[in-house]
């Protein structure tokens, strides 16, 4: 009897599911155009004072602020200001004066050594007019690991403020430096670049599975260009697909799917969708144009392409299956790789016109286009930051092609590469 | 031939000397020894001037020396002669490609339709597969820099595409001919101007197997 129940209660719930519209896309704004939240965040206090525990103190000082004014939430008072009030006792705290300054949030920060010849870096966040501790942390690191624990720090103050994290997200990109294409990955912010790919051929246009631990990427085998999947800690990699020229890869942001784009018979580009371990592999688009770069929406219902099936690469959206296509590009007569944004509201993109690249964000909703960099350069590849207020893109625009970021509004442009060429980014959720 | 008669008697008269010398003897012994010396010296004197009067001339040098054979090496069978196509079997993949029997063709900025300048180049490339027909090839699509990488990687694969379509239609077998996109990511001239860029829109041909 009781079984029969839950089998009823079960199908009626399952027909309720089916039942149910498809569900639209859920957009998620960022508060564009705020007051960044005033900062204090004054030179930490070392104890045990040696050459070891203040360069500890210097480096994490200065990453913790320069996350933060990345950041676009926080800004630093200037530091000139504290000398104007009564040197910080973290013992006795006295908020009239940080109020005086102008401070919302003081962050006091304190570093001493341990047993182990660690740097031990204890964070305390206060609310300046409340008078009180929101929030404290502490991280123990090893010397070379102190950016790691100034970042966690960073990430901390932003999910205090309710937004996205992203100080320990990793960019993956295609670099000539040691002659040929290989893979590389760094920071957010530049630093640890470090090679993952070690072989004489071309590998190229990787791309992060959403639990940031894989990296799908196109590599020039003989006469092949293969789609790979690569367990980058782990060591493993498996083929996904090698007939013709694949390339393109994109997870879905569930991690469950992976897009990507090769040849059927006749040559043309078309895109492709397999599981994110690249099994059961089917086509999704089809016809005489070229279909290539597929983004996923954030919710992973829908990919946004470039096709060129009316005449010129446009960018397009369908569903995920591949039905409801619709051009959402126009005013233009190339356009291409296109970059959802997290937040699901805007699609980056770039735009050809008189052989000069420039980023372009289309927003969703009203339709607005914004112009993201202006110059005589080649701007491509943009990929954006899991908070989507930033983007990383390449750029020829001092002569070589190199990353920089920027961010949303076109400000903070700021280069992260210096060494061959270095292109094909894509930023870690 | 004089020095050599002088020699002759300086001898003789040294050897009368030494005789002398040993003259003390019984007289009987003297005279003999004497005599004997006088005959000696007689003869040898008339042996000298024998010599003088009937000495031929020496035989050359050369032919006093023992006579010299050279030995040479004995003639190595002869390899039978190679055939064309036996030379072009010895030869590497690396030696043929370096060798560039089939020529690259180039593209209109944007396009990947065949150039007429392209077609008879691909007619030559046709007839040399034909000519090495287990040859296999990779027809490798690249575009110039002023395409966006992804476009640029499907462009590149209609390049090679449509230089596939036209090796066919001129008779080359399908399972011989392979096509691969780079995109730009390849390019013959780094030069960012007009020259560099219709360069680097080809469709190259590597020869993968013969």
């Amino acid at each position: 009897m009781k079984k029969k129940e839950i089998f009823l209660y079960g199908s009626l719930l399952l027909l309720v599911a089916l039942l149910l519209p498809a569900q639209q896309e859920v957009y998620l704004s960022i508060k564009e155009g705020m007051p960044a939240i005033p900062l204090a965040i004054p030179p930490f206090i070392v104890h045990e004072s040696s050459s070891k525990t203040q360069e500890a103190a210097e480096i994490l000082h200065q990453t913790l602020s320069d996350d933060l004014k990345y950041s676009r939430i926080f800004q630093e008072l200037p530091e000139s200001y504290y000398s104007y009030i009564r040197p910080l006792n973290p013992k006795q705290i006295f908020f009239k004066d940080w109020e005086s300054i102008q401070a919302k949030i003081l962050f006091v920060g304190e570093i001493s050594e341990d047993d182990g010849n660690n740097v031990v870096f204890e964070g305390k966040v206060y609310d300046v007019k409340a008078g009180r501790g929101i929030f404290g942390k502490r991280y123990q690191a090893n010397q070379s690991l102190i950016r790691l624990a100034a970042h966690k720090m960073a990430d901390e103050l932003l999910r205090m403020w309710g937004e996205q994290p992203f100080f320990t997200s990793k960019i993956v990109f295609a670099s000539n430096r040691d002659g040929n294409w290989e893979l590389y990955m760094m920071d957010f912010d530049g630093h640890n670049q470090i090679r993952l790919t070690f072989n004489k051929v071309t590998d190229y246009m990787p791309a992060w599975s959403a639990d940031g631990k894989k990296i799908a990427y196109t590599s020039y085998q003989g006469a092949n260009a293969i789609l790979y999947v690569l367990e980058i800690y782990e060591g493993k990699r498996h083929e996904v697909y090698s007939k013709g020229t694949s390339f393109a890869p994109a997870f879905s942001s569930d991690g469950r799917r992976l897009a990507f784009c090769s040849q059927e018979e006749g040559g043309n580009s078309e895109i492709y969708l397999a599981t994110s371990e690249g099994k059961g592999i089917r086509r999704l688009t089809f016809n005489k144009g070229t279909d290539t770069a597929p983004t996923w929406s954030p919710t992973s219902r829908q990919i946004a392409f470039t096709s060129d099936r009316g005449g010129t690469p446009q960018i397009y959206v369908m569903d995920a299956e591949g039905s409801n296509v619709e051009r959402v590009s126009f005013g233009g007569t190339y356009h291409d790789a296109p970059a959802w944004a997290p937040t699901g509201d805007r699609i980056a993109y770039v735009s050809r016109v008189d052989q000069i690249f420039d980023l372009y964000v289309l927003n969703l909703r009203t339709k607005q286009i914004i112009k993201l960099t202006e110059g005589s350069a080649r701007n491509e590849s943009p990929c954006w930051s899991p908070d989507s207020r930033h983007l990383i893109f390449s750029s020829n625009l001092n002569g070589t092609v190199q990353l920089y970021s920027i961010d949303y509004d076109g400000k903070n442009l700021r280069r992260l590469t210096s060494r061959g060429e270095n292109k094909l980014p894509d930023w870690s959720r | 031939m004089t020095e050599g008669r002088f020699d002759c008697i300086k001898e003789s008269q040294g050897s009368i000397k030494q005789e002398g010398k040993s003259f003390k003897g019984g007289h009987m012994k003297k005279i003999l020894i004497l005599s004997l010396a006088c005959i000696l010296v007689f003869g040898f004197m008339l042996s000298c001037a024998k010599k003088v009067e009937e000495a031929p001339p020496p035989p050359p040098q050369v032919k006093e020396q023992p006579e010299v054979e050279k030995v040479e090496e004995p003639a190595p069978p002869k390899e039978p002669e190679l055939t064309e196509e036996e030379i072009f079997m010895r030869k590497s993949l690396e030696e043929i490609n370096r060798e560039a029997a089939i020529q690259m063709i180039h593209f209109d900025f944007d396009k990947f339709f065949i150039r007429d300048d392209a077609k008879p180049v691909l007619e030559k490339n046709a007839a040399w597969l034909k000519k090495w027909d287990s040859t296999q090839i990779l027809i490798e699509g690249h575009c110039d820099e002023r395409g966006t990488e992804e476009y640029n990687l499907a462009l590149g694969e209609k390049r090679a595409k449509s230089t596939y379509d036209y090796l066919v239609s001129l008779g080359v077998s399908t399972n011989r001919i392979k096509t691969i996109s780079y995109g730009k990511s390849q390019p013959i001239d780094a030069g960012q101007n007009e020259i560099a860029w219709a360069k680097n829109r080809r469709a190259q041909f590597t020869i993968i197997a013969k």
